[in-house]
């Protein structure tokens, strides 16, 4: 671009508007976590659905995958801080986004791991037990443990959240999308029993983040190609 | 009573770089050339001026030992942009009528 040649009102309007255009339509994400968590998720989700219903065990808990995925989520984002040549406005406050997503996962999990043992021991203070009674009277009461009922449809609720904001600022349809149809799986898990709910969340993973993250590496390497 | 067009900003160049850099919070120095197309030596000169001008903050550090050079817009350059595009519209205005 020569900086010295003259030019009319028009032209100057039309050089602002490519330039705005430019800085917004850069993709610097590389799509890669989106992939990443779009795929341990559903992996763990489809299994779980597998191993609940047809009451199985693979040896380890699938959710372990997505415990573990944090540590190459690390090395993407200091990966894709490093090579980031242009801070947006709005990174910093969709950063923020995605740790309390992350935060509220976690606490959901702990919620889920605690609170049944902790009511259990209170209930077992108070002298009392729950029991699983058969209406039909066919088969003897038996006591049960405490539990969260379809806590998943709660995952699948929170799955769509920061996917939502996302979509929204950055005007991203792929994921606006698959949040929106996110909120009507999580309608959907609450009729549910909860193996159907693993499976819903794992076309929740799907669609919210894995599709989206299709998207986003192709543009991310079409742009790469058009720089080269 | 017309404005006059900021010398500063009226040029090709200094106006794309300015215009990349109202949209978004902080660019390095090769996303700025890779959008405007412009010569490395070029892009320097009309940074430099911008910054003379208070238009734009540069800052200059190393990043795994490699010079990284960052540009960011300061509320001068934002209200100098600002100023530009309104006295543009009265022009195209003026032009329509």
């Amino acid at each position: 671009m020569a900086d010295e040649k003259k030019m009319t009102e028009q032209e100057s309007l039309d050089l602002i508007r490519n330039m705005i255009q430019k800085a917004k339509g850069s993709y610097h994400e590389t799509g890669i976590g989106s992939l990443l968590w779009g795929t341990v998720v559903t992996i763990a989700s489809v299994v779980t659905y597998f191993q609940r219903t047809y009451d199985f065990y693979i040896g380890f808990d699938i959710w372990l995958l997505v415990l573990g995925a944090i540590i190459p989520q690390i090395i993407i984002s200091i990966q894709e801080k490093k090579s980031n040549k242009v801070k947006k406005y709005e990174d910093d406050a969709l950063n923020a986004i995605w740790l309390v997503f992350g935060i509220t996962i976690f606490g959901l999990n702990a919620y889920q791991m605690i609170v049944p043992d902790v009511t259990d021991k209170f209930i077992q203070l108070e002298g009392w037990q729950l029991t699983k009674h058969y209406l039909d009277n066919t088969k003897p009461d038996e006591p049960i443990h405490t539990f969260t009922p379809s806590i998943y449809s709660l995952f699948i609720l929170i799955y769509a959240l920061p996917t939502l904001v996302t979509g929204m600022v950055k005007k991203f349809k792929p994921m606006l999308y698959g949040a929106l149809i996110t909120y009507g799986l999580f309608i959907w898990s609450c009729f549910t029993i909860t193996e159907y709910d693993f499976l819903l969340g794992g076309a929740a993973a799907l669609i919210c983040w894995f599709i989206p993250g299709v998207i986003l590496r192709r543009k991310y390497l079409a742009q790469q190609q058009a720089n080269v | 009573m017309f404005k006059e067009l900021d010398p500063i900003l009226h040029s090709q160049l200094r106006l794309a770089v300015v215009s990349l850099l109202i949209g978004v919070k902080e660019a390095e120095f090769t996303f700025i050339r890779e959008k405007t197309n412009a010569t490395a030596g070029n892009l320097s000169v009309q940074v430099q001026k911008l910054k003379e001008a208070g238009y734009i903050e540069v800052t200059k550090q190393f990043k795994d030992n490699y010079p990284q050079t960052t540009c960011k817009i300061t509320p001068k350059g934002i209200e100098a942009f600002e100023a530009y595009v309104q006295a543009l519209q009265q022009y195209l205005q003026v032009g329509k009528e």
